[in-house]
């Protein structure tokens, strides 16, 4: 047969082989179920091992499954965005309680490679700190006190802050009468780990207000 | 710490990527360790093992390939041209179910058979080997294809488990004579760039050039190729993948699992154990195969020593 045509051949092979089989054959390509049961028609059984099979089958009675999960993410550090792999057990079931027990690099990602620097090393301990952040807090003027208070109050009170001293120190046009429109006395710091088009519409909010002093992924 | 002197003038010799290297993207098999390094494996784990008798034969059976793997002649070297126009259009070169075999693998079939005579085995298993040496070459040939091809019925459950050790053989020896860097990955990532056969285990190293990258070690010819972690590598999803290992065990082999395709496959963890041997450790691990198969998940594809009615 020409390569070519056993080479098509064989792509239409490969295409169907990976689907089920035909009861009561014998295939190395397509999935199976392995069970005692199962066993007992297999290369075991037809070689006198079918023995071997039962004593696996009485063993796994007293073994449990458990589940862990491995995710893709990104350090949370700086702007170089190293690739994290974070492994949590639980199986994602309703009731089941999850929780991150690993925070390795993840060695496919084409920037770090598999490495971490020695604050992405310790992830795991930021994860589960005691004195992380959890949710927005309020020290008023003049109180010496962080009090936590509700997502609405924090972005209420920052909008109107933010609205205070840009009203007070927007500068519409410089010296020589140009139209210039800059806001200078407030600056924004934006997530490291920002995909391209996160860093694309915070850069099209920070700009819209007038704000300069602003970093953010998108300067890398 | 010295500090405010002159700074040196010598040409700096470090490594500009601090020695972080990408993954090979495959490793071709080396005969004369392939499968002495599966039978030492399996003649350690067999101690204490529920299936400890059927593990020291198959590590028998493995000593016995060994002694065909190293077996003079060299191998033919496959032709470069035809090699090459696989490649180029992205193909396994030694297309498990297309390639022509030579009689050399049915040379390697009787050595193997004649080297596992010599050790003690159940009466089944040797009368399995008298009946297969009685078969004529056609008949061989053809069982041998049905094993590649698929076909095979269970009543030749058990010559099927000797001509596929032999096939191993002649595979390994055929895909360690292919050069390295003239091979491609496939555009299906679960199947092996040499013979496009399914893998046996994947292997997550801890050692080497590339630590925590992952390797596929392929069922047939033994090449490793490097496969992204984390992802199913039948359907390729990542949303619902899952590890799933015995609880309270070393947890050196896991079984991937995906519930979009409803199939795992296993891992195994050389973090865990720096000894895994792909071929070995999956035989010695068929405890977690059937508690994840009562899960309701079906191996990605059969250990080819260990086939299963279907």
């Amino acid at each position: 047969m020409p390569l070519v045509r056993a080479l098509a051949a064989w792509h239409a092979r490969s295409a169907s082989d990976t689907r089920g089989r035909l009861a009561v054959e014998l295939s190395r390509r397509g999935f199976i179920k392995l069970s005692g049961a199962g066993l007992a028609v297999s290369s075991l059984s037809a070689l006198g091992f079918g023995f071997a099979g039962a004593a696996l089958a009485a063993s796994v009675r007293s073994f449990k499954l458990e589940a862990t999960t491995e995710t893709r993410n990104t350090c949370t550090y700086c702007s170089v965005a190293c690739g994290i792999l974070i492994y949590s057990i639980g199986d994602r079931a309703k009731n089941a309680r999850s929780n991150i027990i690993h925070i390795e690099g993840d060695p496919d990602h084409p920037v770090n490679r598999g490495t971490l620097c020695p604050k992405g090393a310790a992830l795991l301990d930021i994860v589960h700190a005691p004195t992380r952040l959890q949710m927005p807090k309020y020290r008023a003027p003049g109180s010496n006190e962080l009090k936590p208070v509700s997502w609405d109050f924090a972005l209420g009170r920052i909008a109107a802050l933010m609205k205070q001293d840009r009203d007070a120190n927007f500068v519409a046009r410089n010296a020589a009468g140009t139209r210039v429109n800059r806001w200078t006395s407030t600056g924004m710091l934006a997530a490291s780990a920002s995909s391209s088009e996160t860093a694309y519409v915070t850069w099209k909010i920070a700009r819209a207000f007038g704000m300069l002093v602003f970093d953010n992924q998108a300067r890398v | 710490m010295r500090q405010g002197e002159v700074a040196s003038k010598g040409a700096w010799a470090g490594n500009p990527q601090g020695g972080v290297k990408a993954p090979a993207p495959l490793l071709l098999p080396d005969p004369a360790t392939r499968f002495a390094r599966t039978a030492a494996r399996l003649e350690s784990l067999a101690h204490l093992h529920p299936m400890a008798d059927w593990l020291r034969f198959m590590a028998r059976l493995a000593q016995a390939q060994h002694a065909a793997a190293i077996m003079p002649p060299p191998t033919e070297t496959p032709d470069q041209a035809r090699v090459d126009q696989a490649v180029t259009a992205r193909m396994p070169p030694l297309a498990a179910d297309d390639h022509a075999r030579t009689k050399a693998w049915r040379n390697g079939l009787a050595t193997l058979l004649d080297r596992l005579a010599q050790n003690p085995m159940p009466a089944t298993a040797s009368s399995v080997i008298a009946q297969l040496r009685a078969r004529d070459e056609n008949a061989v040939e053809a069982l041998a294809d049905n094993f590649l091809h698929g076909g095979l019925g269970v009543a030749d459950a058990g010559a099927a488990m000797y001509v596929a050790a032999a096939l191993q053989v002649y595979f390994t020896r055929l895909a360690a004579s292919l050069h390295a860097p003239g091979l491609r990955l496939l555009p299906q990532r679960g199947l092996c760039p040499c013979c496009g056969s399914t893998p046996v285990a994947g292997v997550i190293t801890a050692s080497g050039p590339a630590p925590g990258t992952r390797y596929l070690y392929c069922s047939l010819c033994g090449t490793a190729w490097n496969h992204v972690r984390a992802v199913c590598i039948t359907c390729g999803g990542s949303r619902s993948v899952s590890l799933e290992g015995i609880e309270g065990d070393t947890g050196a082999a896991r079984a991937e699992t995906c519930n979009e395709c409803h199939t795992y496959a296993k891992m195994l963890y050389q973090a865990k154990d720096m000894q895994v041997d792909p071929f070995a450790d999956d035989l010695a691990t068929l405890a977690l195969d059937v508690l994840v198969g009562e899960a309701g998940w079906s191996r990605h594809a059969a250990n080819p020593l260990v086939l299963v009615g279907t």
